[in-house]
């Protein structure tokens, strides 16, 4: 099976309702990654921001950010390889990657626990 | 009129948290608070997040973070949270084990995403819980007083439930609105404390802090609102500064008193019904532990400033700003300052004032009274003055809406919760708000837009980080308006653009204002022109009350001259509000 690596540039909320424009992208590759996840595929994703250190420990990445600055994210690996630079995966990619269908990768994320702080 | 706030004749909570708008007095209502229960022999910690902390030079004892006894009041201990520091700290932990392992342009990026002010929101409430929910604390002091409390975006973020799910750590989201608390789900039982200590009437009072004026006053009712919702029901009104007396003879004293009384008339119903004290007008400023006695012991004015050294100041008026627009045909004015300095009046009194000159001039007002377009017409405007409003309120729920119909398709519920709170962050208001700018400056090639109020460095970099923001934007399939990618530099470009930084002759507005420039400047704009408005000092007012605050005035307008302003000029305090177009004209002469 293929392993996928999504690196994201640094977000203010992955939601990316708080930065300066609503990115339909974010939400559409948040939920493929969810999909595949949950079918257990191997496919993850880092935020800059909360996980630098994913940027450092991965030479290839690293590699790229040293030439191109923080421009060239999202990379996203395939095996270890780059395969993209600076644009998000499509859903067609991710599903010809891991050898399913497109329509499959829709689902929304769920929320695993919930815990209230009002109880 | 209300009852004078008294803490000695009354009944005080454990926990006391004042909240207001900056230049309301909090700190100086905390702090004599705080002197006055500790006088009664009340074990009292006073904890300030004033960032510039003047309380230091009040209670004469540098401050940290721990409590700290002073040993001019006995009983008191202080600390002092500097929430700008806290989110900073929190930065520096993120960024700096990273310095030299990834490019400086990537840290950067990282950095401004940590910049928004809901960090620093958060960052504050972490420190409060601390003090909140820890009991050792509780069996140390009678009393603990904050001079400022959590916002309710805040307290509604940490009560959701998403927020305390795996939904922070899942590798498909992260929120840095919660940045410090990501990952920590440790402190989860210590916020939950916090927030039910603050819920709970026999623990918390919440003490809203108003000037006597219409502005101010909504403000309050909107936070007695918004924090009622969440479950803060126990709140006192604070009215402070109110001018007990005035000299009927003496123009500048009789209006300022007239005013006052007619914003207290028309106190917005709800907050009627919230328990209301005053506090009056005096003529000293609220520094040193004996000024602080004084303010709930006697009323009279016993003793004036004494009158401060050094020639006396000459700042140019409101027609020295024009005169230097029109010369160097700044295309562009934005007024910028926190709430209450009359950023909408002084944007007016340069459109009208530019008109005047036979210049074309769009003025976009954001005063939600809106009443500005309405005095103006019939007043005798002019074929080359237009005005359009923008409804903060309106600009921001429509944005909202475009938004959760973007992103919100298909989201559980607590997403969808989760996405609602995210759009209720500072940011987002900012962003909506440029968007309505832009737009108006686009539609208005061949005027003079004057707008009142200015976007955000951080609103600014956002959209514009890195250098990068054309590349950014050609990748992003998020829609950004050509309106917006086109004022952007135009925004840069003092050529065109003028911004005016409004403040008044006290402490924490010129404070505010000196970090709204700040602020500005880490975006590339630099602001031309600060004007120090509603000055008692500029008047010739012989109440010998509103004389001894016109002296202390002279500090910050030095201050201001000497040490923020590239360019300074000063507007007196007029007698009425200003509004109508001929009435305006009266701000240039």
């Amino acid at each position: 099976m293929k392993k996928v690596e999504i690196f994201d540039p640094a977000m203010c909320c992955s939601t990316g309702v708080c930065g300066p424009t609503v990115d339909p992208e974010l939400t559409r590759i948040a939920s493929a990654v969810y999909s595949l996840e949950k079918k257990g595929f191997a496919i993850s994703r880092h935020n800059l921001t909360d996980d630098p250190g994913a940027f450092v420990d991965n030479r290839q990445v690293n590699q790229v950010l040293v030439d191109k600055g923080p421009d060239a994210l999202p990379v996203v690996l395939v095996n270890g390889e780059v395969v993209k630079i600076a644009e998000y995966p499509t859903t067609e990619e991710l599903a010809e990657w891991f050898e399913t269908a497109p329509s499959e990768l829709q689902e929304k994320p769920r929320v695993r626990v919930s815990l209230n702080i009002n109880n | 009129m209300y009852s004078l706030f008294n803490p000695n004749q009354m009944a005080v909570t454990p926990f006391l948290f004042f909240t207001g708008k900056g230049g309301v007095g909090k700190t100086s209502t905390a702090c004599a608070t705080a002197v006055a229960l500790a006088d009664q022999g009340k074990k009292v910690l006073l904890v300030s997040t004033d960032p510039a902390s003047n309380l230091q030079d009040v209670l004469e004892v540098q401050l940290t973070n721990d409590p700290k006894s002073i040993p001019s009041v006995a009983n008191l201990s202080a600390c002092n949270i500097d929430p700008e520091q806290a989110a900073k700290a929190y930065k520096e932990s993120v960024i700096g084990p990273y310095r030299g392992k990834l490019p400086d342009a990537v840290l950067a990026t990282m950095e401004e995403q940590l910049s928004g002010a809901c960090t620093v929101e958060i960052a504050a409430f972490d420190e409060f819980s601390h003090l909140l929910a820890d009991e050792e604390i509780l069996a140390q002091y009678d009393h603990v007083l904050f001079d400022t409390a959590p916002t309710g975006h805040t307290l509604r973020l940490l009560q959701l439930p998403t927020a305390w799910s795996g939904f922070l750590e899942d590798s498909t989201h992260g929120a840095s609105c919660l940045g410090p608390l990501a990952g920590l789900e440790g402190k989860k039982a210590l916020y939950k404390k916090a927030v039910d200590s603050l819920s709970d009437g026999d623990k918390t009072t919440l003490i809203l802090v108003a000037r006597p004026d219409n502005s101010s006053l909504l403000e309050a009712d909107r936070a007695s609102f918004e924090l009622k919702e969440i479950g803060i029901k126990n709140q006192w009104l604070i009215v402070n500064g109110l001018l007990q007396t005035h000299q009927p003879e003496d123009a500048v004293s009789t209006a300022f008193y007239k005013r006052q009384r007619a914003a207290i008339e028309q106190t917005p119903e709800a907050l009627k019904q919230v328990m209301a004290y005053s506090l009056p007008y005096v003529s000293y400023s609220l520094t040193g532990v004996e000024n602080l006695r004084h303010l709930f012991s006697s009323y009279s004015i016993t003793s004036f400033e004494t009158e401060e050294g050094g020639d006396p100041l000459d700042l140019p008026g409101l027609n020295s700003v024009i005169d230097d627009f029109s010369e160097h045909n700044t295309r562009v004015i934005f007024t910028m300052g926190k709430g209450g300095v009359g950023k909408t009046s002084v944007a007016s009194a340069i459109a009208v004032g530019l008109s005047e000159k036979g210049y074309k001039v769009h003025l976009t007002t954001t005063d939600p009274a809106a009443h500005l377009a309405y005095t103006f017409e019939g007043s005798g405007i002019r074929d080359n003055l237009s005005i359009s409003s923008i409804n903060p309120d309106i600009e921001v729920a429509r944005y909202k809406e475009t938004v959760i119909e973007q992103a919100g398709g298909g989201m559980t519920e607590e997403e969808l919760a989760y996405l609602k709170e995210d759009l209720e962050s500072p940011c987002t208001e900012e962003i909506a708000l440029f968007q309505a700018f832009a737009k108006v400056v686009e539609k208005s090639e061949n005027e003079i837009v004057v707008i009142d109020t200015a976007p955000t460095g951080h609103t600014l970099l956002l959209l514009d980080s890195t250098e990068a923001y054309h590349k950014e934007m050609s990748r992003s399939t998020g829609d950004v308006p050509d309106s917006v990618k086109k004022l952007l530099p135009r925004l840069r470009n003092p050529k065109e653009t003028g911004v005016v930084i409004v403040t008044l002759a006290e402490a924490t507005p010129v404070l505010e204002a000196a970090r709204l420039e700040e602020d500005l400047k880490r975006a590339g704009i630099e602001p031309k022109w600060w004007v120090i408005n509603q000055s008692l000092y500029a008047t010739n007012t012989a109440d010998a009350v509103l004389r001894g605050r016109a002296i202390s005035e002279k500090k910050w307008i030095r201050k201001v001259d000497a040490e923020l302003a590239e360019k300074c000029a000063i507007i007196p305090w007029l007698e009425e509000e200003k509004i109508g177009y001929d009435q305006l004209k009266e701000f240039i002469l």
